[in-house]
């Protein structure tokens, strides 16, 4: 990929451990994202990933350890304090596997609801700027229609749309493809793809290694709620390290 | 099936007139003293409707009903959302309702009358109390299962949780009210006429135990299908009122029926 413009860190993650109960679900983890850098994060299912991106915008709670997040030159830490969980979540974009969309609301609304009501846009501004996003993610005869008229592959597209809405710095991708038809797929990837050109820094957890070799600056492999080895994709899938990794390679590259 | 057509409100018709029928001929056939044929009764409606008093009567009915239910709705509704949000306040509320839910609502009439007299505050708190449960019980089931996912994705746009309630638990459980609010209007029917039974002062439930006590049959009767129509014509004008507000959930969405 290009050579990164920006080098300011606006994720740093140190030492950052969680238990579910008993469960160790997240060891030790450290990770610095630099702007405008693309990660893709894999690892067999359980392996902590969703975990760790839905601790970012604290979705979920971390025990210890410290996440900062920094934007416009302001660095947060996230903790208790939902003043700053608040500012950091809107900046901080995040796309499901499950879309998510609100199944009362028309498509647009979808899109203008947390602009009109969070960052108290004008409705005519936040219908603006929700019809050239739809533009973007070629679907904006949709508008006027309901999730549950809409295929998957579009549904996807338009919480794309409704993330990108909130005009934010980070975008997170939770497995965005993998409750998609195969044919499905690609629709979305193009639109994430197209992003990830615009310069938007990204955290994506998939299992699209097609995506990974195209995009990421780095590929992050996770098992058992570590992070288990990490590289330039091309290093990553030429030449794992890592015994686990091999094996995970192994079993998702070929069929 | 199509819903579209004259198919349902025919259907309405003949089954009204096949009771009409039935009731008239065992009526004939019975010849009891209290159980006037249907064209008796029917013959009395037009008299009571043309009575200046007898409407007064139902208004005031009519009245106390809609305050009772519009009180009941809101405080049902977020009481419920709530419930269905918070474990700790559905811990709270659940063993109260439980108590609650099984006493007829009529039977507290009289304790009520002791604190508040035979006037419409009384009734007004009976027919309340008619609404607010079926509405707290479909409130808390809709909001329980708006799912937690949905609430992600608003959370991660940066909405605080009192937004999230009403929002987009409220929007999304909105289905759910009104299926309860359209028990609860039922309900408020029923105790609007009991509690006027109780105490009698006016109402259209005044006017069913006056005439009962004269021995006027055809009045009570004619009364009865007054008040049959009336809860059929609120409920039809309910159910056009739901259809309206909650069109995204119906299953028969046309689009959502063409998508292959």
């Amino acid at each position: 990929m290009a050579a990164l413009n920006g080098t300011s860190t606006v994720i740093q993650l140190d030492q950052v451990n969680k238990w579910y109960g008993q469960f160790h679900v997240l060891t030790d983890i450290n990770l610095q994202v630099k702007q405008g850098e693309k990660i893709v994060i894999c690892g067999p299912s359980g392996s902590g990933k969703s975990t760790l991106i839905r601790c970012i915008n604290r979705l979920e709670e971390h025990q210890a350890g410290s996440i900062v997040v920094s934007v416009d030159g302001k660095s947060i830490e996230l903790s208790n304090d939902v003043k700053n969980v608040e500012a950091i979540r809107k900046e901080v974009g995040m796309v499901f596997q499950s879309f998510n969309l609100f199944p009362h609301l028309t498509i647009l609304d979808n899109l203008t609801l947390a602009p009109i009501w969070v960052k108290k846009m004008p409705k005519k501004e936040a219908e603006e700027i929700a019809m050239s996003l739809l533009h973007r993610v070629r679907i904006p005869e949709q508008a006027n229609k309901y999730p549950g008229q809409l295929s998957g592959g579009q549904q996807q597209r338009v919480a794309i749309a409704r993330a990108l809405c909130m005009r934010p710095q980070i975008m997170l991708f939770d497995e965005p493809t993998s409750a998609l038809d195969p044919e499905m797929v690609k629709e979305v990837l193009d639109v994430m793809i197209e992003l990830a050109r615009e310069g938007m820094t990204m955290l994506v957890v998939t299992h699209e290694m097609g995506f990974a070799r195209s995009v990421a600056d780095r590929v992050i492999f996770m098992d058992r709620g570590e992070i288990v080895e990490e590289g330039p994709p091309k290093e990553f899938f030429a030449n794992p390290r890592n015994e686990r990794t091999r094996t995970f390679l192994s079993q998702i590259l070929h069929h | 099936m199509t819903r579209t057509g004259p198919a349902p409100a025919l259907a309405a018709a003949i089954a009204c007139a096949a009771l009409f029928v039935a009731w008239e001929i065992g009526a004939r056939l019975a010849r009891i003293d209290g159980l006037p044929p249907a064209s008796q009764a029917l013959a009395q409606v037009p008299a009571i409707l043309g009575d200046p008093e007898a409407l007064l009567n139902i208004g005031a009915s009519l009245r106390r009903m809609v305050v009772g239910f519009a009180l009941g709705v809101a405080v049902a509704v977020p009481v419920g959302l709530t419930m269905g949000r918070s474990r700790h306040v559905a811990a709270f509320f659940n063993p109260l309702l439980m108590v609650i839910y099984p006493v007829p609502k009529a039977a507290l009439m009289p304790v009520i009358m002791l604190w508040l007299g035979v006037g419409d505050a009384s009734k007004t708190l009976v027919i309340f109390l008619g609404v607010t449960l079926p509405v707290i019980y479909h409130s808390y089931q809709g909001s329980r299962a708006v799912e937690q996912k949905m609430l992600w994705s608003a959370a991660a746009m940066g909405m605080t949780a009192p937004a999230r309630l009403v929002r987009i638990v409220l929007p999304a459980a909105l289905p759910d009210i009104l299926a309860g609010c359209r028990v609860g209007l039922v309900l408020a029917l029923i105790t609007m006429v009991t509690s006027e039974m109780i105490a009698r002062q006016t109402g259209v439930g005044n006017i069913l135990f006056n005439s009962l006590d004269m021995a006027q049959y055809d009045t009570v009767y004619a009364t009865i299908i007054i008040i049959g129509a009336l809860g059929f014509a609120l409920d039809a004008a309910f159910e056009w009122l739901r259809g309206r507000l909650v069109a995204w959930a119906e299953p028969a969405h046309p689009i959502l029926a063409g998508t292959t």
